[in-house]
């Protein structure tokens, strides 16, 4: 399996976030965490990526436990998950080429990755595929903050391409792009998935979607997994578990 | 029973709504001593003021005459070339360059002091503690001071006053760098960092390219004050036409010193509107 995980559990000022959450997801699938907000999706990537600390917990990539692992070689095999962000966060004024080469930065030589102009060319050139891999050769020079937020968001994905990542993370990846641009994004994530065989696993607002997409769906309720299904199995009951807190609270407020 | 839903309408009439809420303020009885002991103070302080600066406006109206002689003599200003004009607007020139140049020249100061002394793109806690402190000092030492200093260092003239203002002004455009350096968006920079890019690679690709307009909007502001402080350098020996308008008082040519006025006058205007324009095109 490209990634497993296992206990993964953590909380912030002695409140649980993560209590016990397992899964993996294997080569070629995608994979969507659905949940209300506040459930602990985006908790639970960022635990995976390292960006925060789990209290406890196991993550392998590859069968190998990253807990195991220090310094230089840890950072190898973290090298080997990116991460898309509901905000895509890459820098407007530049090229959408040079965006993509940053996805390459641990590649290049501190010196040369001072400025766009000095990166090498075999660098340059990957990028150019990558970019071609999502559909966006022909932009490769626009600046992105020209490019319109579905387009961001697949220079994003070329960005972790270019990471050479073979385990994608999307944290709401479509949630600020209109229905034409998620659609297409999501075909795209899946496409990387079965087609070019990554482990993609993404955080999605929309239960439709995943439904729609994801060859798996997983659900999160305060913290601990509901389900984990084919997305082909998933009911409205499964959906309403996860959701029904929200319409309690909102219930109780009117009635009273 | 079904449960009866509150709409506002409906608790706007409901009895229960009689009872209503009263807001009840805490009272505070020495807040009225407190207001007219601060009073008391700043009255007090300004008292002091007005005696240690010797702020007798009755002396201007004593003085008025002596003003008025002073203006008499400025006008008409002397608008002979070879002897006003010309050297005006040549000092005017060195001025200009001058300001240019302590702006420019503090550049790669001010870029390094700042990624240092930014939380988001310091290395270390220490060195931003020092960057931060290095800065202070640049800015709270005043570029006269730094000119005087130079002046006894390389001689009177221009390069006293450039290198008094690449001083002043590492500290001044050094802390506004990093300022807006810390209030740029964090995203890309964290998304460099889980793509495994180390923290150099992340100001260099991220956190710098990002806060360029901020960037070039403060060096223009910055340019825009040199230009004025290297007139005011002028005038404690550091070159340009402070020097000039220096030398024409203490030589009684008043109507000099206007015309080098006027001259000045226009300069500021200029480098205003030119910064102005650039600025406002950055921002579209
Ligand atoms: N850095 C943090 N400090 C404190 N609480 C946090 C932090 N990050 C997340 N939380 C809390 O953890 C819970 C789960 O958050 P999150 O994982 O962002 O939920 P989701 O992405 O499912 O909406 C929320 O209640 C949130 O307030
Ligand atoms: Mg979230």
């Amino acid at each position: 399996m490209p990634l497993s995980v296992h206990g993964l559990r953590k909380s912030f000022n002695g409140r649980t976030v993560l209590e016990g959450v397992d899964f993996s997801v294997a080569a070629g699938e995608l994979v969507a965490f659905l949940g209300a907000n506040g459930s602990g999706k985006s908790t639970t990537l960022r635990c995976v990526m390292g960006i925060t600390a789990p209290d406890s917990g196991s993550i392998s990539i590859d069968g190998t436990a990253l807990e195991t692992l220090q310094g230089r070689d840890l950072q190898q095999v973290r090298q080997r998950m990116a991460m898309i962000f509901q905000k895509i966060h890459l820098v407007p004024r530049r090229t959408a080429l040079d965006n993509v080469c940053a996805g390459a930065l641990s590649r290049i030589p501190t010196v040369r990755s001072l400025s766009p102009l000095l990166f090498p060319a075999d660098v340059q050139q990957e990028a150019l595929d990558c970019l071609d891999r999502v559909g966006l050769a022909d932009r490769a020079l626009d600046r992105v903050g020209r490019l319109s937020g579905g387009q961001q968001q697949r220079v994003a994905v070329a960005r972790a391409l270019c990471q050479r990542a073979d385990v994608v993370l999307a944290d709401e990846p479509v949630s600020a792009l209109d229905p034409h641009a998620a659609e297409q994004v999501m075909a795209l994530l899946r496409e990387l998935a079965h087609a070019e065989g990554l482990a993609v696993a993404a955080v999605l607002h929309q239960p439709d979607l995943a439904l729609r997409y994801a060859d798996r769906s997983i659900g999160l309720l305060q913290g601990s997994m509901t389900f984990d299904l084919p997305s082909t199995e998933i009911t409205a009951d499964h959906l309403d578990t996860l959701y029904a807190p929200d319409r309690d609270v909102s219930d109780r407020k009117s009635a009273a | 029973m079904t449960p009866q839903i509150l709409t506002p309408a409906v608790a706007r009439r409901s009895p229960s709504a009689q009872t209503r809420v009263a807001l009840v303020r805490p009272k505070k009885p020495l807040r009225w001593i407190t207001t007219a002991a601060v009073a008391a103070v700043v009255v007090g302080l300004h008292a002091v003021a007005i005696e240690g600066t010797d702020f007798k406006p009755a002396l201007l109206v004593d003085g008025w005459k002596g003003m008025a002689a002073f203006i008499g003599d400025a006008f008409p200003p002397d608008l002979s070339w070879e002897k006003t004009i010309r050297p005006g607007l040549e000092a005017t020139l060195v001025t200009l360059w001058i300001g240019l140049l302590g702006t420019t020249l503090s550049v790669p100061f001010a870029l390094l002091l700042a990624a240092l002394a930014a939380e988001n793109t310091s290395p270390h806690r220490l060195v931003y503690q020092a960057a931060r402190s290095v800065l202070s000092f640049f800015r709270a030492v005043p570029d006269i001071v730094f000119a005087l200093i130079f002046v006894t260092a390389v001689g009177l003239g221009p390069f006293a006053g450039v290198l008094a203002l690449i001083c002043h002004n590492t500290g001044v455009m050094g802390k506004l760098w990093a300022e807006s350096m810390e209030e740029i968006d964090s995203g890309p920079q964290e998304a460099l960092r889980t793509a495994g890019a180390n923290r150099i690679q992340q100001v260099a690709n991220a956190t710098l390219p990002m806060v360029v307009p901020q960037f070039v909007g403060l060096l223009l502001y910055r340019f825009d004050v040199n230009v004025r402080s290297s007139l005011v350098l002028g005038l404690v020996g550091a070159g340009g036409i402070g020097l000039l308008i220096n030398q024409s008082i203490k030589s009684f040519q008043f109507d000099s010193m206007l015309t080098h006025i006027l001259i000045v006058l226009v300069l500021i205007i200029v480098v205003d509107q030119f910064s102005a324009w650039i600025r406002r095109r950055l921002a579209a």
